[in-house]
């Protein structure tokens, strides 16, 4: 039981400021691009007409994407940003599957992450509405139906991006606590790996679709 | 042993958690029930499209799951933050 609020970080003093890294969610954070990498270098390398199994992989995952950027933003805007979802998607099932292995945490336990890519998200979504609208349109847009319901449309928008990393951070912090917790009650006998593949693989990989469908939607409400 | 303001305040931060805990799974119970049931029927009534019916519904439910998320991050912060 006592891994439960446990944060392990690296504290150094630079000029009087004390600064402190979580080194569990960077280590894994740049262990999980490490690994993308190498999936992309064995999917990209030797590209035949007949697949083999990695290229055949990818393929598939970034077909189905491609496939759902289109259905959402249309065409000329889904070539454009399936690139960056297809990432988000991938990154975000590698974070929560590596939760599965002894030892390994999580990144997206951390809310560091989880609120960097929801405001990652946010910025592109507005980005993208003020490129296409033009800033008149959409400044214009937030006075709809009615001038004063300003501060209700700012803060609507804002609550998104609060409502998506904290669905992330806490669906795998609460089941990471239910894991240690369960695990402590049974010994670790027959449970816990159920558990595990339960909040690992299933839950984490909803999540992550998600994240992404979700980011997705809001760039497409902005477009439209 | 006697009580001080402390324990007071760690008795209310822990009853508080357990009250945030309950009475947010609430709403998602109901929730994510409601969105089972109905999609069950749409399968019932259209089974050709049961894949994407079952996309939509994990979907559903876990943007209807979310109130009880922020209750369990309410939760923990009374637990471990108090």
């Amino acid at each position: 039981m006592e891994g439960i609020g446990k944060v392990s970080q690296w504290v150094f003093h630079l000029g009087g400021m004390r600064i402190e890294l979580n080194s569990a969610t960077l280590l894994m954070t740049w262990l999980i691009m490490g690994l993308i990498l190498v999936f992309t270098v064995l999917a990209t390398r030797r590209r035949e007409m007949v697949p083999g199994p990695w290229q055949h992989l990818s393929e598939l995952l970034v077909g189905w994407i491609k496939d759902l950027c289109v259905d959402a933003l249309g065409e000329q805007w889904g070539k454009r940003y399936y690139p960056l979802i297809c990432a988000l998607f991938i990154f975000l099932l590698l974070c929560n599957w590596i939760g599965i292995i002894p030892y390994m945490d999580e990144p997206t336990k951390d809310l560091n992450t989880t609120l960097g890519l929801g405001i990652m998200g946010f910025f592109i979504a507005h980005g993208t509405a003020i490129w296409v609208k033009g800033p008149k349109t959409y400044i214009t847009e937030y006075f709809k139906p009615i001038f004063f319901l300003m501060p209700l449309n700012v803060v609507g928008e804002l609550a998104k991006v609060v409502s998506i990393s904290f669905r992330l951070f806490g669906n795998i912090m609460g089941g990471s606590i239910i894991i240690i917790v369960v695990s402590y009650l049974a010994y670790g006998l027959i449970l816990p790996p159920f558990l595990y593949a339960f909040f690992g693989l299933f839950v984490g990989t909803i999540q992550a679709f998600v994240f992404t469908v979700l980011t997705l939607v809001y760039i497409a409400v902005q477009i439209r | 042993m006697e009580i001080t303001g402390a324990d007071l305040i760690r008795a209310a931060a822990l009853l508080g958690a357990g009250l945030s805990m309950g009475f947010g799974a609430i709403g998602p119970g109901v929730g994510e029930g409601i969105v089972g049931g109905s999609a069950c029927e749409a399968i019932g009534r259209n089974p050709r499209e049961a894949g994407l019916l079952t996309r939509t519904m994990l979907v559903g439910q876990a943007v209807s799951e979310s109130t009880g998320i922020y209750s369990l991050v309410v939760a923990l912060l009374l637990i471990f933050v108090v």
